[in-house]
């Protein structure tokens, strides 16, 4: 009897179509080990399950999530704590875990590698207790701060180094530097070494497993990939990355090791490092579009790494290319969560906004997202630096950039509630028996309070910037900077040029909206005394008026109608909160720039709040970054919403994102390319910098969330990042429906 | 100049190009049984009173002077437009929305304000559509708002019932850069059994706009079902449409114009009044009627587009849904 054998050839279409179903099988699994997943749908899988244990452990994101682990492995630890410190320990264990983790290999992607582990899961505790800040805890905790210490990566590599050197020049450059040192950076340079090392294991091992897979296989198609997956990694074990296969290769090796590491998902401007291998690739011909498409794909398939499309070059000329075209499609073809984001502006590319505006309406994904470069560039210059440094800046994570290799930000760590601050200078005045309560009085309080949390926030960063190197140092971000290895500096630690501190705002809407509610009603009306108020808030609008008194400041017209109180005060408060966050550098000199971003904290953000003034219940989650609240106005006009999102913008380099869902059913019509492309040109002349944009399907998203197996490919943009639907918690999901039904 | 505004709509996407800022003027010469907006038919202010809402606070029993607000021992608050003036007492009082005043008046400075909050995101499409009602009952109104608009650069639409003498559209043409306007039936009869009105002023402004101005136009059929939803109901419609474009274009060629576009579309009927005609404690006459499917409604607009095609290739867009 003869054998049969699978002969199958597929486009790389169909390639792709599997991949996403495996991706999908995947997610559906996690979602039942792990349970909800309330962040960026990271590409990581599950280990095998006879080698699968699991934890539960603050992500790198500060929030607490169940994650898998692998059975056997273990940490070393040098500290009485049980944790491990220091850059020595810190790289010795990370090449541990990387020479540990299991090789995964799909034979119809071009690439090999998948990430299975968190080595933040490992770290018990993550902070070293002999450095205490117990100091700064008080007023951290009076005003609810996430202050940002102990936070990780949030920087963006310049990638183009590690591209250009390899591992194995990283390896030299390392040595060579060491060398110039003394034995007191001896620990840095060991933990650096030491990443490199694991992850050139790790590489080879592919390399070596892809060999034997491909002896093995029948399929003709599958097993020429295979022996292509091992000479692509036998040589970038060591070796630069010579063509576009083994540059994305490469770049999603050092992307995994990344993430693994401290969840940084930070690559920059992706069509300019992979364009000099497309271009020569394509000269040789030895490749075409459609597989420089396939092999984009593979790489996002395994990250949802941050990345931007276009945008000006140091001397303000539009960089967007053939592969930034070529990125769009592929994460056209993916249709997976994904964080690409189009750079917007006067000089920038018309075709690519176009196109990516059309990809948006098509899929339905929250994919791309769109960047101000016309005011976050001379933004950032209006801090000392030079023009030049503004345009280096790249998009690298939910809402902020940061010029590769060469600038700490700490950006989206730190957020200051606003409402918390406004809550606490309330009952601060309320209580105080030597005052006369007045609104004039209460932003004197409030703005008292917003100097003091600042001053906080400011003494933290300099705690941090002084002990993060010796608790758990940027070693892989380290690599692909200029400065560190150079040095003998970690990122977190003064080794690179510029450290500027990203300071958020939160919960500006529910703040600027209960002044306004306490300005007429109180103070213009007289509706209610502030003792009721007090009694209201106190009680969660308890009592036979309580639901009267808390619709009335309810229905005070919000921030984001146009022209309205509310708009005035939102407008104050973000000149104010500005003003607080530049009026000082850290004790230390650092320079912390203003944004207004909540990230996904708007639901944990209003959980230890009590009512507020703007008829909020206790409990519920605040407005979300610099947006109106839900229902600011009856016919939710997305241009009104985007004008007072412009008309708040701190201004200094940071953000505020418009955070904005278009419902299909409004937009189906054979202009909604231009209309869409107009709403986000005009955000972004008005003054916006960042575009969060949800085109939704309105009916397919409340299905889903009655019933998210329904779905299970539905992908919305939570806030900076993008997520299946399914993945998130209940009170996530219930946050995106608010978006959306708001306006019904 | 004031006039009655009873609501306006920022990033408006189905009433003219681009992204429009709509308002609605209240007021119409038409009755139509189907109307989607029925709380603009009648001139003067109105409430809507949605008792879901209603908290039973009896705020509105305690200001209201004329005994149209009543609470029972329960705390259900029930309402009786017959005694109620309009005054709007009890509306800044209601909290929960369950009183909702339609229509106030505005003055041109207001509606103007309104606008321009959205200047930047018009861009070189959009811009402001006056629609209703009918917003030539306020001709003055409109002029001056259309002068206003046209001052500041702003692209103008007007969606009008051309119910009225040719003479009162005419003046106020040279503001307007759009018009849209409805063309419900050609049967004279069945158009007054469906709108209270007979066709022949509405089509007479038809082809006056078609052949004495050069105005893009754009001629527009809500599909009713069972009203004028048949095939042969839209053929002749779309008929009048293809002789309008034949008309403008020898009116045209006769002064050496070239003719700006004619177009027709379809618009799809919906349910989506109910709510406000239980609000304004109004009969809804079309209550029963079922929605015609997509399919329904592109087989229909591929018929009008195959009577029209024989003239301008480009007179037919998508129907709206």
């Amino acid at each position: 009897m003869a054998l049969s054998l699978d002969v199958t050839e597929l486009t790389y279409q169909q390639r792709i179509d599997a991949l996403r179903e495996e991706k999908l099988r995947c997610t559906r699994e996690k979602q039942t080990l792990l349970g909800d997943m309330d962040f960026d749908d990271w590409g990581q899988i599950l280990p095998p399950e006879d080698q699968r244990d699991y934890v539960h452990v603050m992500s790198p994101s500060g929030i607490m999530i169940r994650d898998s682990i692998i059975k056997g492995f273990e940490v070393t630890s040098n500290h009485p704590s049980g944790g491990f410190f220091g850059p020595k320990a810190v790289g010795d264990n990370y090449r541990a875990l990387l020479e540990h983790h299991p090789v995964t290999i799909d034979p119809l992607s071009s690439l090999a590698g998948a990430y299975m582990l968190n080595f933040t899961s490992y770290r018990r505790p993550h902070w070293n207790p002999d450095l205490s800040y117990e100091h700064l805890k008080p007023v951290q905790e009076q005003y609810q701060l996430l202050h940002g210490i102990g936070g990780m990566q949030h920087l963006t590599p310049d990638i183009a180094i590690g591209l250009r050197l390899g591992w194995g020049g990283l390896l030299d450059h390392i040595r060579a530097n060491r060398a110039s040192h003394g034995p007191e950076k001896e620990p840095f340079y060991d933990g650096l070494e030491a990443v490199v090392l694991g992850a050139q294991n790790w590489v080879q091992r592919h390399a070596e497993a892809a060999r034997a897979l491909a002896e093995t296989e029948d399929n003709p198609q599958r097993r020429r990939n295979l022996f292509e997956i091992a000479e692509v990694n036998a040589h970038i074990v060591s070796a630069p990355p010579q063509t576009f296969r083994e540059a994305c290769q490469w770049l999603l090796w050092y992307e995994m090791i990344a993430r693994m590491y401290n969840g940084s998902g930070a690559v920059g401007q992706l069509d300019t490092l992979l364009l000099d291998y497309y271009e020569a690739d394509v000269a040789a011909g030895c490749l075409t579009d459609d597989e420089a498409i396939f092999h984009i794909a593979c790489m996002l398939l395994r990250d949802t790494m941050y990345c931007q499309l276009g945008g000006p070059d140091r001397a303000g000329r539009d960089v967007t290319n053939p592969v930034s075209f070529l990125v769009l499609e592929a994460a056209h073809w993916l249709k997976i969560p994904a964080n690409v984001a189009i750079a917007v502006g006067r000089g920038t590319s018309d075709a690519l906004l176009r196109r990516g505006v059309e990809i948006m309406l098509e899929d339905k994904t929250g994919i791309p997202k769109f960047l101000g470069v016309d005011n976050t560039v001379p933004d950032f210059a209006k801090n000392g630096y030079p023009l030049e440094d503004g345009r280096d800046r790249k998009y690298s994570g939910c809402n902020w950039c940061g010029i590769p290799g060469r600038e700490y930000g700490m950006n989206d760590l730190i957020k200051i509630n606003l409402a918390v601050v406004f809550d606490v200078a309330l009952h601060d005045m309320l209580a105080d028996p030597t005052v006369t309560p007045s609104i004039d009085l209460l932003e004197q309080r409030f703005e008292d309070h917003l100097r003091r949390a600042v001053a906080t926030i400011a003494q933290g960063i300099d705690f941090h910037i002084a002990h993060m190197h010796e608790v758990f140092p940027e070693l892989v971000l380290d690599l692909c900077c200029t400065g560190p290895i150079e040095r003998g500096e970690d990122a977190s630690h003064g080794g690179l040029d510029y450290t500027n501190i990203a300071v958020d705002g939160a919960g500006l809407a529910t703040t600027a909206d209960s002044f306004a509610a306490i300005r007429q009603r109180i103070v213009d009306e007289g509706r209610l005394t502030w003792a009721e108020l007090l009694h209201y808030l106190d009680t969660n609008w308890a009592g036979p008026d309580g639901e009267r008194a808390r619709l009335m400041m309810k229905n005070v017209p919000h921030y984001g109608h146009g022209g309205t109180l509310a708009d005035d005060y939102a407008a104050r408060l973000s000149q104010m909160y500005t003003r607080l966050v530049l009026e000082h550098p850290t004790p230390s000199g650092i320079k912390m720039l203003p944004g207004l971003f909540s990230w996904a904290y708007t639901v944990k953000f209003g959980e230890h709040l009590g009512a507020t003034p703007n008829g909020r219940h206790a409990g519920d989650l605040i407005s979300h970054g610099a947006n109106p609240d839900p229902g600011f106005r009856k016919d939710g006009a997305p241009t009104a919403m985007a004008a007072a999102v412009a008309a708040v913008q701190p201004g200094y380099g940071n953000t505020a994102p418009l955070q904005i869902e278009l419902d299909m059913s409004v937009i189906d019509q054979d202009n909604a390319v231009e209309v869409v492309s107009q709403l986000i040109r005009s955000h972004f002349e008005l003054g916006g910098t960042q575009i969060n944009m949800n085109i939704l399907d309105k009916q397919k998203v409340l299905e889903a969330h009655e019933d998210p197996t329904r779905h299970p490919d539905l992908v919305v943009r939570v806030t900076g990042f993008s997520a299946y639907f399914a993945s998130l918690s209940p009170e996530f999901r219930q946050m995106v429906v608010n978006r959306i039904l708001a306006d019904d | 100049m004031h006039g009655t505004v009873f609501d306006t709509q920022r990033f408006s996407l189905h009433d003219g190009p681009g992204i429009r800022t709509t308002v609605f003027l209240k007021g119409c010469s038409l009755r139509c049984f189907w109307c989607h907006n029925p709380e603009s038919i009648r001139r003067p202010p109105e409430i809507e009173f949605y008792p879901e809402r209603c908290i039973g606070c009896g705020a509105c029993v305690a200001l209201c002077e004329h005994g149209a607000n009543t609470i029972t021992d329960d705390g259900t608050v029930t309402y009786d437009p017959q005694q109620c003036t309009v005054c709007g007492e009890c509306i800044d009082d209601c909290f929960a929305n369950a009183r909702v005043l339609v229509g106030r008046a505005w003055s041109v400075d207001e509606v103007m304000a309104e606008i321009l909050q959205d200047r930047s995101f018009y861009g070189d499409e959009g811009g402001v559509t006056l629609s209703g009602g009918e917003p030539m009952l306020q001709a003055d109104f409109t002029a001056d708002l259309l002068a206003r608009c046209r001052a500041e650069g702003i692209h103008t639409a007007i969606e009008t019932a051309g119910h009225y003498p040719w003479s009162t559209l005419e003046p106020v043409l040279p503001l307007v850069d759009l018009v849209m306007m409805d063309l419900k039936h050609l049967d004279s009869e069945r158009h007054r059994d469906g709108t209270g009105v007979p066709n022949e002023r509405i089509l007479s402004t038809a082809r006056h706009l078609a052949t004495e101005t050069n105005k893009p136009l754009l001629f527009r059929t809500p599909v009713i079902p069972t009203y004028n939803d048949a095939p042969e109901v839209i053929d002749r419609i779309a008929g009048f449409v293809r002789d309008l474009i034949a008309a403008r274009g020898d009116a045209c060629a006769a002064r050496g114009e070239t003719p700006a576009p004619v177009r027709y579309e379809l618009l799809r009927f919906h349910q989506l009044a109910g709510d406000k005609y239980r609000g304004l404690g109004r009969a809804n006459r079309a209550r029963d009627l079922e929605p015609l499917s997509k399919a329904q409604m592109d087989a229909l607009s591929q018929r009008a587009h195959a009577m029209i095609h024989a003239g301008d290739p480009t007179a037919i867009i998508p129907n709206a849904q």
